[in-house]
């Protein structure tokens, strides 16, 4: 066990995950920020894949 | 002759489980009579509250097989606690949902980190009541509102804490309406309840079909110890969205996720027997429980005004309380408390974004308490 079974244990856990959780999740924004220039790749035509659909 | 009717009658009676009833019995009977009697004539989360309320009356009458080993209640409990159940409810939640929202507007998927600072408030009061460190974690992560994730974590730090643990997830994700509003209201003013969000952009089927891939790509890398339910969350979602599979993604959507609902229910209720269940400790957590989802509600309203102060287009502070991760509950709140204020302020599209990217806070807290607490 990294983090010690006691009450500082216990802040010390909080803050880490708190702050490591806003990190991670800025992250996920950060990448789907991105996630329009996967646009210019091209265009899916749904109309296709619907017909097609198993 | 009477004798012996007697001897018979008695050793009828011993074959019953009238012998080892108690009053603990009584009241988890009535519990479990009120579960039902909310899902009925309430309407408070009936799918879930109808399997639980049922297993808990039949696991408090003495001598039911169903919850003992080789027992059909038991067999369900086997699948919550060997984590099968838990990243099925996942599947099929990704199949039903569409990450539009998050993926057009991600600055708001801060907020789904910023509202679980209730989990960490309840670990920490949880630890100062004498709970371990692995139970205390376990119990904060009620305040993430996400009952498969509670119970994911519950399995992994302190199984024992599973019955407590999933009634207080569950009861009060039912509550939300109740629970979220007073903390809402007090903490924002009339005039940024009355803020009007701009309409997000279109996203493309190729965004859509990209997104369970790259998460599930990221989960795995980071946070192996709760990838199996972003993994089955994404593999829902793929289906869904590239629009050829049409009938898989059904079948998650609802068969599939219909007969884990009937298994992880009866699992839950199973567990609610009165001597592991009427104790201080309980009523500990039910209170935790309630103060991991007030200080939530609160941290997200708050962490939506303090982007205010750096944002040009305003957001409206109310989506900050979706960031809690029970979807689409704490969206809709959010939107009926804005609908309060003006009838033309319709939020849920916009709360929907915080809401899912709560699941992914949830799981990401989760992964870390896991790794730190040395949980595999």
């Amino acid at each position: 066990m990294i983090i010690p079974d006691s009450l500082n244990g216990a802040f010390a856990l909080s803050f880490i995950d708190f702050f490591l959780s806003i990190v991670m999740i800025s992250g996920i924004g950060f990448i789907l920020a991105l996630f329009p220039l996967l646009n210019k790749l091209g265009k899916i035509d749904e109309e296709k894949l619907r017909q097609g659909h198993h | 002759m009477l004798d012996q009717f007697v001897f018979f009658l008695r050793a009828l009676k011993d074959q019953t489980g009238l012998e080892h009833f108690w009053w603990g019995n009584l009241v988890m009977i009535a519990i479990g009579a009120t579960m039902i009697y909310l899902a009925v004539s309430k309407r408070y989360e009936p799918l879930l509250l109808v399997g639980i309320g049922f297993a808990c009356i039949i696991s408090n009458v003495p001598g039911s097989d169903l919850i003992l080993p080789g027992g059909l209640f038991n067999y369900a409990y086997q699948g919550v606690a060997l984590l099968i159940i838990p990243p099925l409810i996942f599947f099929g939640v990704g199949a039903m949902t569409d990450f539009g929202p998050m993926i057009a507007n991600p600055k708001l998927v801060i907020l789904g980190a910023a509202a679980h600072l209730g989990i960490f408030v309840a670990l920490i009061g949880a630890k100062a009541l004498g709970f371990t460190i692995n139970e205390a974690g376990a119990i904060g992560i009620i305040g993430g509102a996400d009952g498969p994730m509670a119970i994911f974590v519950t399995m992994k730090l302190a199984p024992h804490l599973l019955p407590q643990i999933s009634v207080a997830a569950y009861s009060y994700m039912a509550l939300m309406p109740l629970i979220q509003p007073p903390v809402m209201k007090l903490l924002t003013s009339r005039q940024e309840r009355l803020i009007v969000m701009k309409q997000n952009r279109q996203v493309s089927r190729l965004e859509r079909i990209a997104f369970p891939i790259v998460i599930g790509v990221l989960v795995n890398l980071f946070f192996p110890p709760v990838a199996p339910l972003i993994t089955m969350l994404m593999l829902g979602n793929l289906f869904k969205e590239v629009l050829v599979v049409d009938r898989l993604a059904k079948t998650a959507a609802n068969g599939l996720m219909n007969v884990i609902i009937i298994i992880l229910t009866v699992a839950i209720g199973s567990t609610m027997a009165a001597d592991t269940f009427l104790t201080v400790k309980t009523v500990e957590i039910v209170v935790l429980g309630l103060v991991a989802f007030l200080f939530g509600t609160g941290s997200g309203v708050l962490g939506a005004k303090l982007m205010n102060l750096f944002l040009k287009d305003k957001i409206n502070p109310l989506l900050g309380s979706a960031g809690i991760a029970s979807v689409p509950i704490a969206a809709r709140v959010a939107h009926l408390v804005a609908l309060q204020e003006n009838k033309e302020n319709y939020l849920i599209y916009h709360a929907m974004g915080p809401n899912l990217a709560g699941v992914f806070g949830t799981a990401i807290s989760g992964g870390i308490m896991l790794a730190l607490l040395g949980v595999k």
